[in-house]
């Protein structure tokens, strides 16, 4: 299987320079691989640096140490010393979020929203409208919504636009940060279900779930962070 | 509708757009900015940010050619040679300003011709650019009013007949119509309503994305800041003191100045 992801010598550390410099370790040398049609979850307590650890993958973050190889159009790029427009494109075509919230964009529709990353990658306004209905549709998101802008959205049905929006054409990396928080039994179901199909399309999915039961339902390879907490 | 930026294969993007290499400019013994260097790829939107007095807009006004620095090098690339913005003759300095690129201005009276109906001032633009079918001009003045949501029978009008959120829509149709690579803009939602500005900024953001602009923009405001760019330079004191992309200088600020303004803002 190809390596999608390959972490290494990775630390972070946060300095808060107004509160007295005060430097706060969270991990170091972690070092890990993920592989296409692998979803690997992290574990580790609250406050253990699970996000930040997604974070530093996306580019978000940026590591203390350690370099970060992404495969991108075949060709490996390490996203913690890459340009921002190479990050940015990193993203648009390899790279997946999936954060707990939407962040929302004054005035663009639910449809909109979901179908844009369809059209980033070129598909025609048709296609792309068809399967970001069939999407929406799918996530329950009641059909009177689809043309309204999200900003008046419950946050259970803000994130399940966010979801559709991930999921309408998913990356070949998905990195999935507790996207379940919000939602009822049945959409979880729709979700965990999303992941599976993505998953066996070839995407490489890095994952926290705050659910034991979606957690055990997505997981091919577990990761426990605590293990890179600086002694 | 969209709402990505699309980037050309990297690869296959030979040089910048702009080149900018050790830009100072004093006022007396003031610092104005300081030895500020970076390069702006086509297509990239670039935000500039920091409290009132940081040299903001010292820096815009060098980078856009309307003051000249006292020491660095400014090298546009958008033409058939690279041009050396600072040694180039005054005339073919207005006449790229003219050309390849757009200023907006925070102040709408400054870039507008308040004299001019709002289809003049539209217009005008490609008349500078050469255009000379009357009913061409028209219609695409027109249209660029529409694009910024301003009704076509307001054509005849004059600017000071409108609000001040029309009046900053007008001059962004203003300086858009021509078609720049470059765009420049110092605060273009600073005097307006916070309604207003929401308004004004969705359009810019699709705008910029679908014309594929390079823009730098002068900002106070990290939502903004956050909503149109995709890079990122914190200024201090006249200093660039952290750069790099948007949500990475939000998200995991490093330098204790950008901790602070981060902080003073909830939920950028
Ligand atoms: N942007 C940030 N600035 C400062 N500290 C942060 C930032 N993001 C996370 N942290 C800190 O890093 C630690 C790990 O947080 P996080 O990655 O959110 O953990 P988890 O997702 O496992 O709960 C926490 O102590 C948190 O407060
Ligand atoms: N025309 C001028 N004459 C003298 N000092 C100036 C002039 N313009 C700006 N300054 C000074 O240069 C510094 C930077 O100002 P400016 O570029 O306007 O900052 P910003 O746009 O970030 O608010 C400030 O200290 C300001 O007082
Ligand atoms: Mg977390
Ligand atoms: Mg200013």
């Amino acid at each position: 299987m190809t390596t999608m992801i390959q972490v290494e010598n990775v630390a972070k550390s946060f300095t808060l320079h107004n509160q007295g410099g005060v430097n706060l370790p969270v991990f170091d040398e972690v070092n890990f691989e993920v592989a296409a049609g692998e979803a690997l979850v992290l574990a580790g307590a609250s406050g253990a640096g699970k996000s930040s650890l997604l974070r530093i993958l996306y580019g978000n973050y940026r590591p203390t140490r350690g370099s970060i190889r992404i495969t991108h159009a075949g060709r490996p790029v390490d996203i913690v010393s890459a340009v921002p427009r190479t990050v940015l494109d990193v993203r648009r075509r390899t790279l997946g979020f999936v954060s707990q919230f939407l962040r929302v964009i004054p005035r663009v529709s639910a449809l909109d929203i979901v179908r844009d990353p369809l059209l980033a990658r070129g598909a025609t306004p048709e296609t792309a409208t068809e399967k970001a209905r069939a999407m929406l549709a799918r996530l329950n998101l009641p059909e009177r919504l689809w043309s309204l802008a999200p900003a008046t959205f419950s946050g259970g049905e803000q994130q399940r636009v966010n979801i559709a929006r991930s999921f309408v054409d998913p990356s070949p990396i998905m990195l999935i940060d507790e996207p379940t928080a919000s939602l009822d039994a049945a959409n979880r179901d729709v979700v965990v279900a999303l992941i599976a199909e993505a998953r066996a399309a070839g995407s490489a999915i890095v994952g926290i779930f705050h659910d034991e039961a979606v957690r055990e339902k997505v997981a091919t390879r577990y990761l426990d962070i605590t293990a890179f907490r600086k002694a | 509708m969209t709402l990505h930026a699309t980037f050309p294969d990297t690869a296959l993007e030979p040089a910048p757009l702009l080149s900018v290499a050790g830009i100072s400019r004093f006022y007396g013994e003031r610092i104005g900015c300081a030895d500020v260097s970076f390069d702006l790829w086509p297509g990239e939107v670039l935000g500039i940010v920091g409290e009132s007095g940081s040299g903001k807009s010292t820096l815009l006004r060098c980078l856009a050619g309307i003051d000249k620095p006292d020491a660095g090098e400014v090298l546009f690339r958008g033409g058939p040679a690279p041009l050396d913005i600072y040694s180039v003759s005054e005339q073919e300095r207005r006449r790229l300003m003219r050309t390849a690129w757009g200023i907006v201005h925070q102040n709408p009276r400054d870039g507008l011709r308040m004299d001019v109906t709002a289809g003049g001032n539209v217009g005008e633009r490609l008349m500078d650019r050469g255009d000379r079918h009357y009913g061409a001009i028209r219609e695409r003045a027109l249209d660029w009013l529409q694009r910024v949501e301003i009704a076509g029978a307001r054509i005849d009008d004059r600017p000071r007949q409108f609000s001040g959120g029309m009046q900053q829509r007008l001059q962004i149709a203003r300086v858009l119509v021509s078609e720049p690579r470059l765009v420049f803009m110092d605060e273009p939602t600073g005097g307006l309503d916070v309604s207003v500005q929401a308004r004004l900024l969705d359009l810019l953001r699709v705008l910029v994305r679908d014309l594929g602009l390079a823009a730098i923009i002068v900002t106070h405001d990290l939502a903004v800041a956050r909503l149109l760019t995709d890079r990122l330079m914190v200024m201090k004191d006249g200093h660039v003191v952290e750069q790099g992309l948007t949500d990475q200088v939000l998200d995991d600020p490093h330098h204790a100045y950008t901790q602070l303004l981060t902080s003073a803002v909830l939920g950028v």
